[in-house]
């Protein structure tokens, strides 16, 4: 089946099975492989991403239901310039990270929920709502709260926001 | 580098890192396997015709279609049938003598002896195709009794293997405890514990990509020991270890259970090599649950005798562990448990026996802490237990007994060599940190208001031990000056998550005096090294760093000896300092490193580095509510002190200490695995059903050290990482019985669910308050 994503800003024309995952065809069609799959049963979240600025369980979504629809991944993070997103420079200096497989997807499910709503990272029961959402193996979760905590500030900081 | 704590993380916060299954390799065939429903039972037929037939199907067998499958390629001729699986021989983990007789068939040939163990295999061009033919598989068992639990083993009504008992391996460390020290004691506490089974669940599963080529094979894994699953599969296939190059990218997370070699290993690589294709397995979620190795599993009685001040007389551990159907991974690692036994105690007679039983059931294996969670659990709830029965704080019990710090190097009567510790520091500052006192008079004011929830505190003190074990003490490492003026060091040690490119990079740096960012690190590639050991057993930063600094020192005594020459000079009078090399007198301006390599030529040293055991020691504290009528607990706090000696990196063995206090607290009160009546495991619902902690389920944790360098080891460095396993589930356990005041702790078995909990609440009722 033809479809067209829109992934990362750039328009992307795909044939794919109707039963592909949406995770299995930003992989492997997109070779967008900074979406892991840690579960593909939607419990860990490791392969959250956004679609039309909503956070999903990648490997929960087929691809064909994304035709026409924007996806953004962790690849789509930095800034055109390559600078990094103050979630990532934050998620480094909290130590919110060890192996780094579940990364992206508490980065996507951060990123979605703070563009909608800048004051999600203001108060210490919604950051933890938000890393409640998805599962970590490596760090005990603290300093992924933490560094939530930190680019939310960052971000209400920044001029225009 | 700028603005990144870590090495790892512009690649791994963009989106860039690349584990095993991000590598994209034109023609790769996904493998996907079928797995038994049953648990045990003779296999009578795989009939595997209906998948080849499916589109994108490339080929479907059992281990007998395996036998007539031709090969592409006449150099690969001679490899006929499937190889088995080969037996650990690192660690004592396992024994030839285990393993005669009981053959690990890749894929099962006339017997299933697990639920999941792989039957067929199944390659198409993508994993969708190959798991339509997965699906078309069918096979036919003649089921037999399962046999899941150590007692049901013991009994050897249903055997294994024809002709040969359940006990695979049996052990002891210490001496029998006479009669009359039993006899004689004021107080013996007994209990019996069950160390449930645990999945290490690291976030991603395990994985293989197998690539031939020119008669060689390059395997790329999410592996802890690179060059013993080149060693193993090369002899698996029957070449030459340097036919065959391991590579490690990034890993996942391992927690100790990626470092064999699998069943679907050998399968993958002799896959590769008769297909002349490359070939991946990315396991899934729900087949990682079903067939991935576990950890933990033991039954254990205990014994422990105290005189009326509560000095420790002695301490019996009996163990009955369930290591799964094939004894060949780590049918000994329940040994680790009887050599710890003693813990942190001046115990004069420790007695510790282990049988290893076979059941039928995935086979266990080393999981974060692997052998000492088990000898920590034992020992401290029968610890808390005696100090209850003596009228004496728990932590002054443990204070009375303490092995203090002027007794090392201290020989414990189970064996082992304790290098140094102060282990009252460790447990007076957790005390302080908790703020002991407070919970205590809460906890009192608590007993008298029949309306509060009940409070507990719990201690657990531990003693554990890093590096390996005699045979597999050692690591390889290279470090290598080059003409522009970087620094290549390599070593045996793979990460999984540990930042061994930013520590050990770091390191380097500073042993030989050079900027941090002229050090490359590289690991995980058995092409750059020779040889390796690899990471297990918290041995990076004690072993693996230390075969760093002695490659650094060997570096500089050959720069030197070379400057010598050049200069004519004795080459005690060549100075070393801040990364060059200086003349004691002449005229000779000072030298750096890439310098005498333009002149010389290349400079690279290897080096093999030996190191003892170490062992890190620490004390943890649990704040616990309790509400019996609901059987829920609420842990209020966890205090983890933890003494690794001189910590080469602090930022990440803080974020170890508490990711794995995460992975303690969820063995205390979540995780484990319980099997049906025909031996399947429970779990039809992945991690809805294995339920590791999430961020709601954990408590507020503070993490402190004390510091008492090893004098084992160059750097003072002892393991890491595996503290929190090891230290907060006695803690954490301790806590809810001291809330319920319960006198019998075999009233709670792990994990602390809420039917356990509430079941020890209301036996406690129907017994007299203690």
């Amino acid at each position: 089946m033809k479809i067209t994503l829109t992934v990362n800003g750039d328009d992307v024309a795909l044939d794919v099975e109707p039963r592909r995952i949406l995770a299995d065809v930003l992989r492997e069609d997109c070779r967008l492989t900074g979406t892991h799959l840690g579960c593909e049963q939607g419990v860990c979240g490791a392969c959250t991403v956004l679609v039309d600025g909503e956070a999903v369980r990648s490997c929960l979504m087929l691809a064909v239901q994304c035709d026409g629809r924007s996806v953004r991944t962790v690849e789509g993070l930095s800034g055109a310039d390559g600078e990094p997103h103050p979630l990532q420079l934050a998620f480094s200096a909290e130590h919110a990270l060890q192996c780094g497989f579940c990364t992206p997807g508490f980065l996507m499910a951060a990123v979605a929920a703070l563009e909608a709503d800048p004051g999600a990272g203001a108060g210490d029961e919604r950051v933890r709502a938000l890393v409640e959402s998805n599962l970590c193996r490596c760090t005990g979760y603290e300093p992924i709260r933490r560094a939530i905590t930190r680019a939310a500030a960052r971000l209400a900081a920044r001029p225009g926001a | 580098m700028e603005g990144w704590s870590r090495r790892e993380d512009e690649r791994l916060l963009g989106g860039r890192g690349r584990y095993v299954a991000d590598i994209a390799v034109p023609g790769c065939l996904d493998a996907v396997f079928v797995r038994s429903p049953i648990a045990h039972g003779l296999l009578r037929e795989v009939r595997c015709d209906a998948a080849r037939e499916v589109a994108g199907v490339s080929g479907a067998w059992s281990a007998a279609d395996l036998s007539d499958l031709p090969s592409c390629a006449p150099s690969t001729a001679y490899l006929r049938d499937l190889p088995p699986v080969p037996y650990t021989g690192v660690a004592r983990l396992s024994t030839k003598d285990a393993v005669a007789g009981r053959e690990w068939p890749s894929l099962a040939r006339d017997r299933v002896r697990y639920a999941g163990e792989a039957v067929a295999v199944v390659v198409g061009d993508d994993r969708y195709a190959a798991e339509d033919g997965a699906g078309l598989v069918t096979c036919r068992i003649d089921p037999l009794p399962a046999v899941v639990t150590p007692a049901e083993s013991a009994t050897d009504e249903v055997r294994l293997y024809d002709g040969l008992g359940n006990v695979a391996f049996q052990a002891a460390a210490g001496r029998p405890i006479e009669d009359h020290v039993w006899r004689r004691a004021a107080v013996v506490v007994e209990a019996a514990y069950r160390q449930q089974l645990l999945m290490p669940t690291p976030m991603e599963c395990r994985t293989i990509l197998a690539v031939p080529g020119d008669d060689r094979l390059t395997v790329w894994a999410g592996h802890q020991m690179p060059h013993r699953l080149r060693r193993e599969l090369a002899a698996t296939l029957g070449w030459p270890a340097d036919r065959i190059r391991v590579v490690v990218p990034d890993t996942g997370g391992a927690f100790g259970s990626k470092s064999p070699t699998f069943p679907e290993f050998v399968v993958v690589a002799f896959l590769a090599v008769k297909l002349g294709r490359p070939v991946r397995w990315i396991e899934d979620r729900m087949e990682s649950l079903l067939a991935a190795t576990r950890g933990r599993g033991q039954d254990q009685r205990v014994r422990l005798a105290a005189d009326a001040e509560g000095r420790l007389l002695a301490y019996e551990l009996r163990i009955d562990a369930d290591v799964g159907a094939y004894p060949h991974l780590a049918v000994g690692l329940p040994l680790q448990t009887a050599l710890m036994a003693t813990g942190p105690y001046l115990t004069p007679e420790v007695h510790a026996t282990v049988r290893s039983m076979l059941t039928t059931t995935m086979v266990t294996y080393p999981y974060r802490g692997a052998g000492r969670p088990e000898a920590t659990i034992a020992l401290e709830r029968t610890m808390d237990t005696l100090a209850h029965r003596l009228g004496i704080d728990p932590a002054e019990l443990r204070r009375r007994n303490f092995i203090p710090p002027d007794a090392f190097p201290y020989t414990t009567p189970t064996g082992r060599c304790y290098d140094s510790g102060d282990y009252a520091a460790a447990l007076d500052l957790a005390l302080r940190t908790a703020g002991y006192d407070d919970w205590k008079a809460e906890r009192e004011r608590r007993r008298a208001d029949p309306g509060a929830l009940p409070l507990g505190i719990g201690v657990s003190c531990y003693v554990e031990r890093s590096g390996g074990e005699p045979g597999a003490l050692h690591e390889f490492a290279a470090v290598e000056a080059r003409e522009d003026g970087s620094i290549l060091a390599t070593c045996g040690a793979s990460a999984t998550g540990q930042s061994h490119e930013t520590t050990f990079a770091a390191l380097v740096a500073e042993s030989l005096g050079v900027d941090e960012r002229r050090v490359l690190l590289v690991e995980g590639d058995t092409e750059e090294l020779p040889e390796g050991v690899g990471s297990f057993a918290s041995r990076s930063a004690q072993v693996a760093g230390g075969a760093l600094k002695q490659a650094c020192d060997l570096l500089v005594a050959a720069a030197r000896e070379r400057a010598a020459g050049l200069w004519e000079l004795p080459v005690e009078e060549v100075a070393w300092s801040d990364g060059a090399l200086h003349p004691a007198r002449g005229a000779s301006a000072a030298m750096g490193l890439a310098e005498l390599v333009k002149v010389t030529g290349p400079l690279r040293v290897d080096g093999r580095f030996e190191s003892g055991m170490a062992f890190p020691f620490g004390a943890h504290v649990a704040v616990a509510e309790v509400d019996p009528e609901l059987g829920t607990v609420n842990v209020l706090r966890v205090v983890a002190v933890d003494d690794c000696g001189v910590a080469l990196n602090p930022a990440a063995v803080r974020g170890q200490a508490l990711g794995s206090a995460v992975q303690g607290i969820g063995q205390a009160l979540y995780e484990g695995i319980p099997y049906d009546g025909d031996g399947v495991p429970m779990l039809p619902w992945g991690l809805l059903d294995y339920l590791i902690p999430t961020a709601a389920e954990v408590p507020p944790i503070t993490i402190a050290e004390t510091s008492t360098p090893s004098p084992v080891t160059p750097l003072g460095a002892k393991g890491a990482g595996e503290s929190g396993c090891i230290g907060t589930p006695a803690a954490i356990v301790n806590a809810v019985a001291d809330a319920l005041r319960l006198d019998d702790p075999g009233l709670l078995q792990t994990p602390l669910t809420p039917d356990v909990v509430w079941r020890a609440a209301h036996t406690r009722r129907q017994e007299a308050p203690r």
